[in-house]
């Protein structure tokens, strides 16, 4: 029997919710998330939302009954059903990411909102972000948004240059994407991001500093700059594997990344991960949490989460499927499965990729996501938490090196990539994992 | 007591690595009831992991069997297993010679293969008597008569009386049994004669020091006796004799004819020469067995740990490995670029890999290897001999006064239809032809002397390749001589690499500076910074490239739905860097350091 002490060393208290809205009007040829493009009248939103309630409703007492069962006073509730939310989980974030989330109706989203609220201690200061597209985006769908909770939108400007925005096949051009800002700002939504793609054909350096220097003029809180990434299995991927999309010099994405980097430096954001902006210290709470090493619980279709229980680390993905989702759920309704030994799949189907996540495992992640972070990541801390060795021979040979070409600096336990050499992260990071 | 040598057998199975001896040898074992049920591991007799997984067998393996024939008489058959690779020919020249007679086995579904006639070459040399086996008869594509023919028209060999076999089925064992016993003649030897017992093989044990497998020509051995090495001229007193049967078995005599092993409180395998005799010291024979030869390293690499903290693992690892194979040296060496590290000499291309190879995998050490070198001998102008074992030894050009290599004679066994692919490869390799004879109108020796430089890197691939694997080779060193031969250096930015220099013809340097450079550049990842990489011939610079500097390898975005996917990339990428091993500021693969290898010739 256990002497009290869990084999995993305590999960982090805040938990962030991602909630994942799997449509659009249209799909952009460069954008590998998860999307499916229909007409709006033919998108499911109430029964999305029906679906997304019985998904957290199913997840949620697992999240917090392994939390209760090592709570300070050593009762357990194994079966969870006391109704009581448990106050060891503290919701910090909630984040509507999509698809295009602007597209569910703030009526809905706001169930969804209310529902985390009722299943979950919730922080008083929580961040409740909504991802918005500028071409269903309105001053008064930002005051709906308010008015259910959500008080963060996410804008995707994605441009400002109507060609490009042509180019990158938006449904908007650069007018759109500043006034959807300025609807934004009209509305009192108290933090606003913008999001920016720079490394276009034809887009020099100077072109994309510019376009952050406009944005940063505004007031957003905060700034996402993307080098645009040719992935795989988009029609952009196709285009490039096949010579037919002109492609853009390492040379000229680098000096982009830098330039932008410079004018919003300039322009008073703190450059805090390697695509993120914040102003005022407004970071982004939900990503942050992810990039520190917290747990996030995932819902809605497609939605990955990672949560920790007592019996280790799990990452699961759920159905890619709208339609299996939806259906999977509709048949759960509110008897959604409360059964552990279940976890993480609610019912079977629900769930098509799974891994548990080692201690080894869980602080190459740490590595991977901290140094990607002006703060880096604690590698000594990280790893008593974790119980394993933070200094494995190999890893002490590497930081030596890397230290030594100026790609890392060790600050006590922490090791931190210089801003200067943000660029070269990833073959940093593969050396210290 | 011995068996009379009158029924005595000794023989070893030669065959294609495919082509079912290690089956027929369990089969062996099986008729023989060596192995009980529970020992019949395939391939009893392979034991190295190593060995399994190449299909070589390196160290020799030696079975005593009990046989009663149909007429009820009991004879003592030896099988004698040998390795099979040109780098230890020697070693298997020693085993052959510890033989009456050879089985050779050839596949019924494949005729004779490229490897076997090599060996065949090797046994008739060793006049040994050979038995024709067809094997996997059981098979429904086995052609007898056409394997039959193909052993008659290649190698020349009487097949009327081939034993036909399936190792599988065990079907023609018993038979193969009986044929060896009346086809392969019995040893001779006179019990009272003074003992000359052949060592053919020895590894270390930790209990009894080095044990040697020995085969008893005259004389009678017996525990207690006082021996003397020939060779080493050193005595010690026999603390064991025995023989495997499978499993070890003590004895108290060998006698003429038998194998066995001996232990000897013999301190290391350094002290064991393959191929010396064994006589006592209280009566020495008056001769030694003929046919003794000391192996020399012939190669010698540089080995150093990719991480400098591994040194004394290194230096430990290599010693374990010393006691059981002293036919490698080692000393320690230290590189500008590299470090700390060991100058290894190896046999040949293969033995150098089998010992990186379980430098690695048995002890756990990341190593860089560099590129293998000759000794060579450079004289300065001031009459001092100068032994280069290393690149980076060779003394300034403007000091020396000729620079001697090793040359060897090559002596080349060829089926006649590849001469004309075989002789133009000697030529490009600076060689000079010594003699082509025919034994047979089919069978043909090639002998060229060629540098050992030439030889050692992908003579043998090559050969094997123009003459679609038939050819077979031995070579030895027959002396130095002096070449035009130059160091070629290789600059990385401005600073020389001392463990990428190599020694080359100074005809072929220019060629091979620029081929060296291109190959580097398509090694060397890009970095940091911009890499130049340059090949010079003292300050002369014949070639220069250019590495592109790295400006971006970042992902753009890694979200919560990213992680996995984003963190397995990484780890693959992290596998990647393993053998990278940190020079200056620059990360070197470690092919690079074996780039020379690799460049087309």
């Amino acid at each position: 029997m256990s002497i009290g002490i869990p084999p995993w060393p305590i999960p982090p208290r805040e938990l962030g919710v991602y909630v994942h809205f799997p449509w659009c009007l249209r799909k952009c040829g460069y954008c590998d998330f998860l999307s499916v493009a229909l007409p709006r009248e033919a998108i499911p939103v109430a029964a999305y939302t029906d679906a997304v309630l019985a998904e957290l409703h199913a997840r949620a007492p697992h999240v917090t009954m392994d939390r209760a069962a090592v709570g300070a006073d050593g009762t357990e509730d194994p079966e969870g059903t006391s109704g009581n939310p448990s106050p060891v989980v503290r919701v910090a974030s909630v984040y509507f990411g999509g698809g295009t989330p602007s597209l569910w109706t703030p009526r809905e989203l706001g169930r969804v909102i209310a529902g985390v609220a009722g299943a979950f201690t919730v922080d008083p200061n929580v961040e409740i972000t909504v991802e918005c597209n500028p071409s269903s985006f309105s001053r008064e769908q930002a005051e709906s948004l308010l008015a259910v909770g959500a008080n963060r939108v996410s804008i995707g400007v994605q441009g400002l240059d109507s060609g490009r925005l042509a180019f990158l096949e938006r449904l908007h051009d650069g007018a759109q994407a500043l006034a959807a800002v300025e609807a934004a700002v009209a509305a009192r939504v108290p933090r606003i991001a913008a999001d920016l793609i720079f490394g276009l054909p034809e887009q020099s350096a100077a072109a994309a500093a510019s376009e952050a220097r406009i944005l940063a003029a505004l007031p957003v809180t905060h700034l996402s700059a993307y080098a645009l990434t040719i992935e795989p299995d988009t029609p952009f991927g196709d285009r490039a594997r096949t010579g037919r999309l002109p492609l853009v010099s390492e040379e000229l994405l680098a000096d982009s990344f830098l330039a932008v980097s410079d004018t919003l430096v300039a322009a008073g954001l703190t450059h805090y991960e390697v695509s993120n902006y914040a102003r005022g210290g407004h970071v982004s709470r939900h990503n942050l949490g992810c990039w520190r090493g917290q747990d996030y619980l995932g819902l809605g279709a497609g939605a990955w989460g990672t949560i920790t229980d007592r019996t280790g680390r799990i990452r699961y993905r759920n159905t890619p499927s709208p339609e299996r989702y939806v259906a999977g759920y509709a048949a759960l309704g509110r008897s959604a499965s409360r059964d552990p030994a279940r976890w993480p799949a609610p019912w079977p189907g629900a769930v098509t990729e799974q891994e548990p996540i080692d201690a080894e495992t869980a602080l190459r992640e740490r590595l991977m996501l901290g140094l990607r972070l002006a703060e880096g990541v604690d590698l000594v801390e990280a790893a008593a938490a974790l119980g394993v060795a933070p200094f494995p021979r190999s890893r002490r040979a590497a930081i030596d090196r890397l230290t030594a070409q100026g790609r890392l600096s060790v600050d006590g336990g922490r090791l931190v990539i210089p801003r200067s050499a943000w660029l070269l992260a990833d073959g940093t990071i593969a050396d210290l994992i | 007591m011995p068996a009379p040598p009158s029924r005595i057998r000794n023989f070893s199975i030669i065959a294609h690595v495919d082509h079912g001896k290690s089956t027929l040898a369990d089969r062996i074992l099986d008729v023989t009831g060596a192995l009980s049920e529970r020992e019949r591991v395939d391939q009893f007799l392979d034991k190295l992991e190593l060995e399994r997984e190449r299909g070589i067998t390196i160290k020799a393996q030696t079975v005593r069997l009990q046989y009663r024939t149909g007429d009820g008489a009991v004879y003592q058959l030896q099988l004698i297993d040998t390795p099979g690779h040109v780098d230890f020919n020697y070693e298997v020249s020693s085993s052959l010679r510890a033989c009456e007679g050879a089985l050779l086995v050839v596949d019924a579904t494949q005729g004779v293969q490229a490897q076997t006639v090599a060996n065949v070459y090797l046994a008739l040399e060793n006049d040994l008597e050979i038995v024709p086996v067809i094997n996997k008869i059981d098979l429904p594509s086995a052609d007898v008569d056409r394997a039959a023919q193909d052993i008659e028209q290649v190698i020349g060999l009487d097949c009327s009386g081939a034993v036909l076999a399936s190792g599988k089925t065990g079907q023609g064992v018993a038979e193969l049994l009986e044929a060896v016993i009346s086809r392969i003649p019995p040893p001779q030897g006179d019990p009272a004669a003074p003992l000359r017992a052949l060592v053919y093989d020895s590894w270390y044990d930790s209990y009894r020091g080095a044990v040697v497998n020995i085969r008893v020509f005259e004389g009678t051995l017996r525990k207690g006796d006082k021996i003397l090495l020939m060779a080493t001229r050193r005595t010690y007193e026999v603390t064991a004799l025995g023989c495997f049967s499978p499993h070890p078995v003590a004895l108290d005599e060998l006698g003429p004819g038998e194998v066995g092993f001996v232990a000897a409180s013999i301190k290391s395998v350094e002290d064991t020469k393959i191929g010396d005799t064994i006589t006592l010291a209280a009566r020495p024979a008056s001769t030694p067995l003929p046919g003794f030869r000391v192996v020399k390293p012939m190669v010698f690499a540089g080995l150093f740990p990719t991480d400098a903290a591994q040194y004394e693992d290194l230096r430990d690892a290599l010693s374990k490995l010393h006691l059981n194979d002293a036919s490698f040296s080692f000393e320690p060496d230290t590189s500008e670029a590299l470090g700390f590290g060991f100058r290894c000499g190896f046999l040949g291309l293969l033995h150098m890999e089998i010992v990186q190879e379980r430098l690695e995998r048995e002890y756990d050490i990341d190593l860089i290897t560099t590129a293998p070198s000759v000794v060579y001998h450079a004289y300065t102008k001031g009459g001092d001999l100068v032994t280069v074992d290393s690149p980076s030894k060779m003394p300034l050009a403007g000091d020396v006064e000729r620079v001697e290599e090793p040359i060897m004679k090559v002596t080349i066994h060829v089926p006649n239809e590849f001469v004309g692919a075989v002789v133009p490869l000697c030529e490009e390799r600076r060689g000079i032809q010594l003699d082509i004879t025919y034994p047979t109108p089919d069978h043909v020796v090639i002998v060229y002397e060629l540098p050992l430089a030439e030889v050692i890197l992908d003579f043998h691939d090559k050969l094997k390749s123009v003459s679609r694997g038939y050819a077979s080779m031995d070579y030895e060193l027959v002396g130095y001589r002096a070449n035009d031969l130059v160091k070629l250096d290789i600059l990385v930015n401005g600073e020389p690499l001392d463990a990428l220099s190599v020694i080359v013809h100074r005809s072929a340097a220019y060629y091979q500076g620029r081929a060296l450079a291109s190959k580097l550049k398509e090694l060397v990842p890009r970095q940091q910074y911009e890499v130049a990489i340059q090949a010079a011939l003292g300050n002369k610079v014949i070639s220069r490239v250019t590495v592109k500097a790295l400006r971006k390898d970042v992902t753009a975005k890694c979200y919560g739905g990213d992680i996995t996917r984003k963190r397995k990339l990484l780890e693959k990428q992290r596998e990647g860097k393993r053998r990278m091993k940190s020079v200056g500021n620059i990360d070197m693969p470690q092919e690079a350091f074996l780039a020379v290898l690799k460049l087309e010739t």
